[in-house]
């Protein structure tokens, strides 16, 4: 909310510095968001007077002047058509800037005749769009004077955050209470009379739905003259952004601006028969001052005549009964409007208002007649006229909540000794009404304040007045612990894992939990996906897998030259839009050089046993210990068929999948090269309970290994891993490894063939093996491989 | 008799003569092999006896040992002299580059691993919830009923799911961890919450999905200062100064009551922000004691129970700290960001050792 220092200071009597109170006003819960001395802009332009006026020798619309600034007298030449001799005008002398261009003033010789400064139209100035002519000033003006001063530009403009239980504030008034409460100042009691009326009202008021609108009041003025306001009216709107429209539109708002207290001003030469104030039918429509046509539903709260709709209640008048300069008969509303319901038409119908912004929040219900007596009053100073006796409809409730507080209770909420007395003054000084009542505390909540329900806002009203800085500080460290584990195990995983899968050369990317339908079919039911409104076409689902955003980072760091990216992400994907249904994985992605050319090495790109290598690193390194790990060819989609695999855990676990990407989706992506990659699905991997930090005892064999290599001839969809597990089937206890070390296809081996090479580790933990031994292990070996992949061992 | 001094005389002159190896070999072959004149010489000693044999067997022997000793220092000179040799030929240009291939941990993750060794070490435990959350979690539970003007704050991604005839929100806080962890667990509870949070919003200073941590202790005496302390706490130790200045001024959460925020005192040195100098205020979290119908809502006793909440944002936190100046650059994935903000994967943030 905007206030200017000088509006705040109509409300409360202060001794101190602007700066002072602006500080004061954060401490107490009113966050200052900007300050801005307005005057600045003004402080160079003062007053002069036109001496003496005649035609400029070279053109025709100049005319050459000489003026008085009370300092000095000085020539300026000027092309404005309204300035004549003895005129009081505002002057920017030389070094001036014009507040609307910005433009600095320089001495200056125009068409010949030397100018030294300028007057000033009020576009000039910024305050209108008038630029037809300059300023004139009132005769009795001083010369010399500051124009700052005398324009009421010399103020300091606030702009301050109102927290949504603060509706108290969102008038001068308000906050100049909670001001006033927190010692800097007194709040001023501003008199003002209270019309009784001169006649009955016209115009009846029937109230239909009071759960919607307690309350309705209404004055009904007649033979107003609707004209612009008054310059302190004018100038009071315009210090906080707002537009000056007519004294009757200018008056509401400014009451709604200095006491919280929405009003609407009716033509009542508009409304036909009485006021209705009644729930809208699902089918009624009705144009707004907005110019914009609401379609209304049941439920909705409105002001109706006999025949229409006329207003939304506490949110905005309607077009066919607003006021212009040719309004004779007024009827003034003030009005309670239920929050919820206020709140719920506000959305549904998508209108933000400076009323709906009050009532969702809560109005004072007090403020209902001392605004209408207020804004009847300014009413028929400004605009003439006479007033009816003020008519209500419905009920204003007199009675105030009240709750006893303990002051026990609030010490040991703020962890802040305070005795029950200075509770007592504090609560008084926000005008509540608290009293000792046995052990207790009894307090009167303030009209005003439709925020505090219970004990624990009484608590903030204390320390807010009091002041946070005078909470202490206490240590926190307990003595038992209150937590085993800090973290559960699939953090620790996940945390173990990223750090792992960084340390082989991927770089961890965070990309959105969004992505786009049209990329991400490939992946998972988008339909079930979808996001209401989404903030963007793209972004239109919860993704289904993290690898569509992934690859939709690809090109953009080619796109930059980089000609090698290992990236990977941890998080979370989704297969349907339950809460339930988050699905924790992390995906890396291999992409382009593996090793640029480099003086010691070849140009290579990754392939598809980088990612295999990376993901069993990472498996072994989360799952450690005794585990048979297997692989099959059975990927997901949107691998490619023939160059992925799926990772298997001890029989029954999928705990993760690599391979290359499906070149159709590069292709949907624009990537032209292979993509490698591989998910680790964290939510399967094993949850180990560590049994005993032992690790299990360790076993070398003193006895000499011995190592021999076989070559086998094979089909070419014979797999390496058959050859392994046959070698190792002959002895499980001697054959202690067999690795492939070779692998290669040529003609000469014959169509669809190739060879394979395998090492194997012969060692016994009895004794040395002799010839014998091992002749015949390594017979067996060839005799199994042979046997289970049809192929022959190569001499 | 065999002149030995001579002999002696001639060994040493033909050995100082050696220049390689294979020289040496055959002067040792010479005198000590097999049919050497020191291993002849030796033999003939069976033919002496008495006195004589003892006499000579010792000159021998002297000789003997002399001469491999001459044999062993010229042995590791020539040694020396072929390495020498050998290290001069093989000098490398070790200007030529090599690569690291080690990859990085991006600063999200790093300030959520430092936030949680701070809060670890205070006994917090780590929670966790859903991104995808229902209507009463995010909002009802937190004392935000639908039309509650603070709903209004918050611009919320809805998803085509319901629970309890309401549409279920992409989470806008950490918050409705607290309801999660309190439905599940009695007090006392002392627990953080990191995670991924989403609101409708995409401009310079707002990004459609963003982090918060969470922090929540319920117990029978936690209060104010205690929220004071333990934010004193972990801001000393997250921006590693003992000068922080802090200042806690009223604010407005519904779920907490009274509501604070918290600003950290701060300068401005050329483009960069010092933390804990200055006389300037930056917001850095929101925080009060939980509100008695929060409490009331996970059937939590307020008479009986009380305590704080927290909330903060991560990469507000890893701006401030490493420098980072816009919020965007965090999930535009540009690999050269990552590499220069990014941390290495060695880097386990810790107490004992660095935090950063």
């Amino acid at each position: 909310m905007k206030f200017t220092y000088s509006w705040l200071k109509e409300h409360l009597e202060t001794e101190h510095q602007y700066n002072e109170v602006v500080d004061k006003l954060t401490a107490i819960g009113l966050e200052v968001e900007s300050v801005q001395d307005t005057g600045l802009a003004y402080k160079d332009f003062i007053v002069g007077q036109v001496l003496e006026e005649e035609k400029h020798p070279n053109a025709d619309k100049l005319k050459l002047c000489k003026v008085d600034i009370g300092r000095e007298k000085v020539d300026v030449v000027c092309g404005a058509p309204n300035v004549t001799k003895g005129m009081k005008v505002v002057y920017a002398p030389v070094g001036c800037v014009i507040p609307v261009n910005q433009m600095k003033i320089k001495a200056a010789k125009i068409r010949g005749v030397e100018s030294y400064g300028m007057m000033c139209s009020e576009y000039e100035l910024g305050i209108s769009n008038e630029h037809d002519g300059i300023i004139s000033l009132e005769q009795d003006t001083e010369v010399g004077s500051s124009y700052a001063d005398l324009s009421g530009m010399n103020d300091i403009l606030i702009e301050i955050g109102i927290t949504p239980n603060r509706q108290d504030c969102l008038g001068v008034l308000g906050v100049a209470r909670d001001l006033a409460a927190a010692g800097v100042g007194k709040l001023k009691n501003r008199e003002f009379k209270t019309e009784k009326g001169s006649f009955e009202s016209p115009i009846k008021i029937e109230i239909q739905d009071n759960d919607i609108c307690p309350a309705f009041a209404g004055s009904y003025i007649k033979n107003v003259k609707n004209v612009a306001s008054p310059d302190w009216l004018q100038k009071k709107l315009k210090s906080i952004g707002l537009r000056p429209i007519s004294a009757l539109v200018d008056i509401t708002n400014y009451v709604m601006f200095d006491q919280n207290r929405p009003l609407h001003v009716y033509d009542a030469d508009q409304v036909k028969g009485k006021i209705i104030v009644r729930s809208a039918q699902d089918g009624e429509s009705f144009k707004a001052l907005d110019e914009k046509t609401y379609n209304l539903k049941n439920g909705m709260c409105t002001i109706s005549d006999e025949e229409k709709v006329l207003g939304l209640g506490g949110i905005m008048g309607g077009e066919s009964t607003g006021c212009n300069f040719d309004t004779i008969n007024v009827l003034l509303e003030s009005a309670l409007f239920d929050n919820v319901n206020t709140a719920r038409t506000g959305r549904d119908l998508s209108i933000l208002s400076d009323a709906r912004y009050r009532f969702e929040r809560g109005i004072d219900p007090r403020s209902t007649l001392e605004g209408i007596h207020y804004a009847t009053q300014l009413i028929l100073e400004i605009c003439g006229g006479e007033c009816s006796e003020i008519v209500l409809a419905g009920q204003i409730s007199e009675t105030l909540n009240t709750i006893h507080i303990s002051g026990k209770n609030i010490v040991k909420r703020l962890g802040l000794e305070i005795t029950d007395d200075e509770i007592i003054l504090i609560l008084n000084s926000l005008g509540f009404g608290a009293k000792k009542s046995g052990e207790n505390i009894h307090c009167t909540i303030p009209s005003w304040r439709q925020d505090i329900h219970g004990e624990a806002d009484i608590s903030e009203e204390i320390i807010r007045i009091k002041g946070y800085e005078n909470i202490p500080t206490s240590n926190i460290r307990a003595i038992s612990k209150v937590n085993k584990d800090i973290l559960n195990s699939t953090q620790k995983i996940i945390s173990k894992a990223k750090h792992f899968i960084a340390s082989e050369g991927y770089n961890e990317f965070i990309t959105f939990s969004f992505s786009d339908s049209k990329k991400s079919i490939f992946f998972g039911e988008v339909e079930k996906l979808k996001i209401i409104n989404p903030i963007s076409e793209d972004l239109d689902i919860l993704r289904p897998s993290l690898i569509p955003n992934l690859l939709g980072s690809i090109k953009k760091n080619t796109a930059r030259g980089i000609d090698s990216l290992s990236i990977f992400e941890a998080g979370s994907q989704y297969s349907s839009t339950t809460p339930e249904d988050q699905i924790n994985s992390i995906c890396g992605v291999k992409y382009g050089l593996s090793n640029s050319k480099t003086w010691r090495s070849e140009k290579k790109e990754f392939d598809i046993f980088d990612v295999k290598n990376d993901l069993l690193n990472v498996i072994n390194y989360l799952v450690p210990g005794n585990k048979k790990i297997s692989i099959s060819d059975e990927a997901p989609s949107w691998y490619h068929p023939g160059r992925s695999g799926k990772i298997i855990l001890n029989k029954k676990i999928e705990i993760g999948y690599f391979g290359e990407l499906h070149p159709r989706i590069a292709n949907k992506f624009k990537i032209k090269t292979r993509v490698n990659l591989f998910e680790l699905m964290i939510d399967n991997v094993p949850l180990t309970e560590k049994k005993t930090t032992n690790k299990p005892q360790l076993i070398l064999s003193d006895f000499q290994s011995v190592t021999r290599d076989f070559a086998f001839i094979l089909d070419k969809d014979v797999k390496s891993s058959d050859l392994i597990k046959a070698a190792l089937n002959v002895d499980t206890k001697i054959i202690k490894s067999a690795e492939i070390f070779d692998l290669f296809e040529d003609k000469s081996l014959g169509d669809d063939k190739k060879s394979m090479a395998i090492k194997v580790v012969l060692q016994s933990e009895e004794k040395t093996l002799d010839e014998n031994d091992i002749n015949s292990l390594s017979s067996k070996i060839v005799e199994a491989i042979e046997k289970s992949t049809s192929g022959t061992v190569r001499s | 008799m065999v002149d030995f001094t001579k002999l002696e005389q001639e060994i040493t002159n033909s050995l100082s003569k050696v220049t390689d190896l294979e020289s040496l070999n055959e002067c040792r072959i010479k005198y000590l092999g097999k049919k050497g004149e020191i291993s002849l010489l030796m033999k003939e000693l069976a033919n002496l006896s008495g006195e004589d044999r003892k006499k000579q067997a010792e000159i021998l022997n002297t000789l003997k040992n002399k001469t491999l000793s001459l044999i062993e220092d010229k042995t590791e000179e020539l040694n020396d002299k072929n390495l020498n040799e050998k290290l001069s030929s093989e000098t490398l240009d070790i200007t030529l580059p090599v690569s690291s291939s080690l990859g990085s941990i991006h600063p999200i993750t790093q300030v959520i691993e430092e936030v949680v060794t701070i809060f670890g070490d205070l006994d917090f435990y780590v929670a966790e919830g859903p991104e995808v959350e229902t209507d009463y979690n995010n909002f009802t539970a937190l004392n935000t009923s639908e039309h509650h003007p603070a709903r209004q704050m918050h611009d919320t991604f809805y998803v085509e799911t319901q629970t309890d005839n309401m549409q279920n929100v992409l989470r806008t806080h950490t918050s409705p961890v607290q309801i999660r962890s309190m439905l599940e667990h009695k007090p006392p509870i002392r627990l953080i919450a990191p995670g991924k949070t989403f609101r409708c919003d995409n401009d310079q200073t707002h990004s459609p999905m963003f982090h918060q941590v969470e922090g929540l202790v319920i117990d029978q005496e936690s209060n104010m200062s205690h929220l004071k302390g333990c934010l004193e706490i972990f801001l000393k130790t997250f921006f590693e100064t003992d000068k922080l200045k802090m200042r806690f001024r009223p604010s407005h959460f519904p779920f907490t009551e009274p509501s604070a925020e918290v600003d950290i005192g701060y300068t401005k040195k050329g483009n960069q922000l010092v933390i804990g100098e200055g006389d300037d205020w930056l917001e850095i979290l929101g925080c009060g004691m939980v509100h008695p119908k929060v409490l009331q809502n996970v059937n939590i006793d307020p008479n009986s129970f009380q305590g704080y909440a927290f909330g903060m944002g991560i990469e507000r936190l890893a701006m401030l700290k490493y420098g980072i100046s816009d919020l965007r650059t965090f999930f535009e994935c540009d690999l050269r960001w990552n590499k220069h903000y990014g941390f290495s994967p060695l880097n386990f943030p810790s107490l004992i050792r660095d935090l950063s």
